[in-house]
């Protein structure tokens, strides 16, 4: 035991440096390991059982790829895929651009500033589940208030349930997702704004710059870190997103809102397939980290050759 | 000293004696989202007549309560006994996490008939039954009447038809309310249907799945149809929320249980009548029911059992019936002579009972009510015939069996 520990004393200071970063690192790696890679493995090891509620007394049995060829396979799969980019893509385009003007706006020389900034959180401070059943609500055919100011209107000769058809459905999940979302994506750009240099503006202006050209020229290059990396992690939350969905439709109509994780959910949870869910849980991470991939490679060249986009060098 | 340690030998005497009636918690979930004052008083003569044991009875709404009964199951901290939807039990029996029950034969006698279906698998029963429903058609005469009809029981599909298009047609209201919307209820609207035109979903006997027939081909043509005359957007809807269009006067009819009465406004003038017959069938409805279910591996196994056969018997069953309004779980005739049911409307919803279908058992339950929902949804947005999208349910179906 002696000679052990002697065996593990440094030797060198640099060595003693090393044992002391590791020291210093290993609860926070302890830590990890326990809330991220033990849970990932699990899944990844869950994912190639028959996991059940069935199998909770005896144990599980191993199957194989069988999980994944069933959900691959499966006639439903390539149209959960494609949706969820597709609702991953216009929620966050909506979420940037909404941001952008908001922040733009917010930056600007306006009166009660303050009083608007604050009156822009609310959607993202309260509870998703409290926000959603609002929403909940003013998509009632009978009783919402949007299905009754559309009648008042003359937009629609009577009441119209939002949630009661496929495509509405679907794109009022993306509303709520965009207004719970937007909130955040300003306050992120409207801080990048406030960090650009004000003499760039001022130079621009005795130029001649027009305001569109300044913003243009000026506030998206400067703010294109920020832009990238929210788009990112929009993209990625917007990708998980549950709570939404599912308080919303569920994923119905008929599927309609049907997202991966939903599938994930409606796969492990609500039908107590484990094995099965983790299999999609997998898909969920792979898919992710292969998008990541390719996001970040495909603005990491363009940065290289533009600078950041748009701006020639 | 010598007192201090007298006093410790005391103490530790003391606590050896008193073990045996340390303090047991009986941990119960209620689906529902309330303790009915019948249920709470069963249990607090239960707790009187066990010293030192209480009952933790927690009350849970529907939405989650199953989920939240079954993952703690799964999780290895099973609940002691749950009042839950009879449809789980295979599940939960099948996967070892609850325990077979004891019906007394005494008590097997008492019960209406088919109710004792809603809980058997493999040839044993698997909770006790304590809540059951049948349902029936309620209509809006004062909207019937304003549409230029005469208020009277329709007896056909095609009579219900006619009379849910005059109310569309001329009133301000939709004629009918169905549902559509991801949810049990909308499954069990559609069986009702189901088993007033002779239809069944599987054959309790073989196990075999018998929904991909004529009758449901012609039932799920009906329930599209039905959908052009029912409230916008169906498929936003489950049951509690046609009874609120009910009452605004935005339905002139829909399908409900006999807790309805009790949940609609006192200013509509209502006539409740049994479910239409289909053109291959005679009015039906379908049978529900919850059952107290015992689960495996809680530290009270047997006190849970003693409970939940104590909650759902006599008197106290009846009094839960009665003050809840819900259709007779037991014959009650056969133990008192005043019994709550003998008016005309409670017969509407007893006559049916030897008649009705039951809830199917599948082991994997959720596949059913997603199978059914599925093509009912495909129905209502017209994706595809009504005999593809039932084939396609009864394949679901088959997984889920």
């Amino acid at each position: 035991m002696s000679d052990l520990l002697q065996m593990l004393k440094p030797k060198t200071k640099a060595q003693s440096t090393t044992l002391f970063a590791w020291a210093l690192i290993a609860p926070a790696a302890i830590y990890m390991f326990l809330i991220v890679v033990w849970p990932l493995v699990e899944t990844f090891r869950l994912s190639f059982t028959n996991s059940n509620l069935g199998t909770l007394i005896e144990g599980a049995d191993y199957i194989g790829w069988a999980n994944y060829e069933k959900a691959l396979g499966g006639r439903k799969f390539p149209a959960i895929v494609n949706r969820t980019f597709y609702w991953m893509f216009l929620s966050v385009s909506l979420k940037i651009i909404l941001g952008l003007i908001g922040a733009t706006l917010l930056a600007s020389n306006i009166r009660a500033r303050g009083i608007i900034r604050a009156l822009v959180m609310p959607p993202w401070i309260i509870p998703i589940a409290i926000g959603c059943f609002g929403w909940l609500w003013l998509y009632n055919g009978h009783f919402g208030l949007l299905s009754n100011f559309a009648e008042m209107v003359g937009i629609t000769d009577g009441p119209f349930s939002f949630l009661g058809y496929k495509k509405s459905a679907f794109y009022s999940a993306v509303v709520t997702d965009v207004w719970i979302g937007t909130p955040m994506v300003t306050l992120f750009f409207l801080a990048a704004m406030q960090g650009v240099p004000r003499d760039l503006y001022e130079a621009a202006y005795v130029d001649g710059a027009s305001r569109w050209y300044r913003f243009r020229r000026i506030t998206m290059p400067q703010i294109m870190p920020t832009v990238v990396t929210m788009a990112l992690l929009s993209a990625i939350w917007t990708f998980n997103s549950f709570e939404i969905i599912w308080i919303l439709t569920e994923g119905g109509p008929r599927g309609a809102t049907t997202t991966l994780i939903i599938d994930t959910f409606k796969t492990a949870i609500f039908s107590y397939k484990f094995g099965a869910g983790a299999t999609r849980a997998v898909l969920v991470v792979l898919i992710l980290g292969v998008f990541s991939i390719i996001y970040l490679t495909v603005l990491g060249r363009l940065s290289r050759k533009y600078g950041y986009l748009g701006v020639q060098k | 000293m010598k007192n201090i340690k007298k006093a410790l030998f005391l103490a530790v005497l003391g606590a050896g004696l008193m073990a045996p009636v340390q303090a047991e918690e009986v941990h119960m979930i209620m689906c529902g989202g309330e303790i009915r004052d019948a249920d709470k008083a069963v249990i607090a003569a239960f707790e009187a007549s066990h010293a030192g044991v209480t009952v933790n009875a927690e009350a849970v709404p529907w939405g989650t309560c199953q989920d939240k009964s079954m993952t703690l199951a799964a999780a290895g901290d099973p609940v002691g006994l749950a009042y839950i939807g009879s449809r789980t039990l295979k599940q939960l029996g099948r996967s070892g996490l609850i325990l077979p029950v004891e019906i007394s034969e005494e008590k097997q006698a008492l019960y209406q008939p088919g109710i004792l279906n809603t809980v058997s698998d493999g040839g044993q029963f698997w909770g006790f039954p304590h809540a059951f429903s049948t349902k029936a058609l309620f209509i809006n005469c004062g909207l019937v009447e304003e549409a230029g009809e005469a208020c009277v029981a329709p007896r056909t599909w095609t009579g219900l038809y006619n009379m849910a298009k005059a109310v569309n047609d001329n009133t301000s209201a939709a004629g009918i309310g169905i549902t559509g919307k991801d949810f049990d209820n909308t499954m069990h609207q559609f069986l009702n249907y189901l088993y007033s035109n002779g239809g069944s979903v599987s054959d309790a006997a073989t196990g075999e799945i018998t929904f991909n027939s004529p009758e449901t081909v012609e039932t799920l043509e009906f329930y599209g149809k039905l959908a052009g005359v029912a409230q916008e957007g169906p498929m936003g809807y489950e049951r509690s929320q046609l009874t609120q269009l009910y009452n605004d006067g935005q339905i002139g009819m829909y399908i409900n249980g006999p807790w309805g009465a009790g949940q609609h406004n006192d200013n509509i003038a209502e006539i409740v009548v049994p479910i239409p017959a289909g053109p291959s069938g005679e009015s039906g409805t379908l049978l529900i029911t919850d059952s107290v279910a015992v689960f495996k591996g809680s530290a009270n196994e047997a006190l849970a059992m003693e409970l939940a056969d104590a909650l759902t018997s006599g008197e106290a069953q009846y009094d839960l019936d009665m003050s809840w309004g819900l259709t007779p779980i037991l014959q009650y005739d056969k133990m008192r002579d005043d019994v709550y049911y003998t008016t005309d409307y409670w017969q509407t919803f007893v006559a049916p009972i030897g008649s009705g279908g039951p809830e199917p058992m599948f082991e994997d339950f959720k596949a059913l009510q997603m199978g059914i929902n599925s093509a009912i949804q495909g129905m209502i947005l017209g994706e595809g015939s009504a005999a593809d999208l039932v084939a396609e349910a009864a394949e679901t179906l088959a997984e889920g069996l």
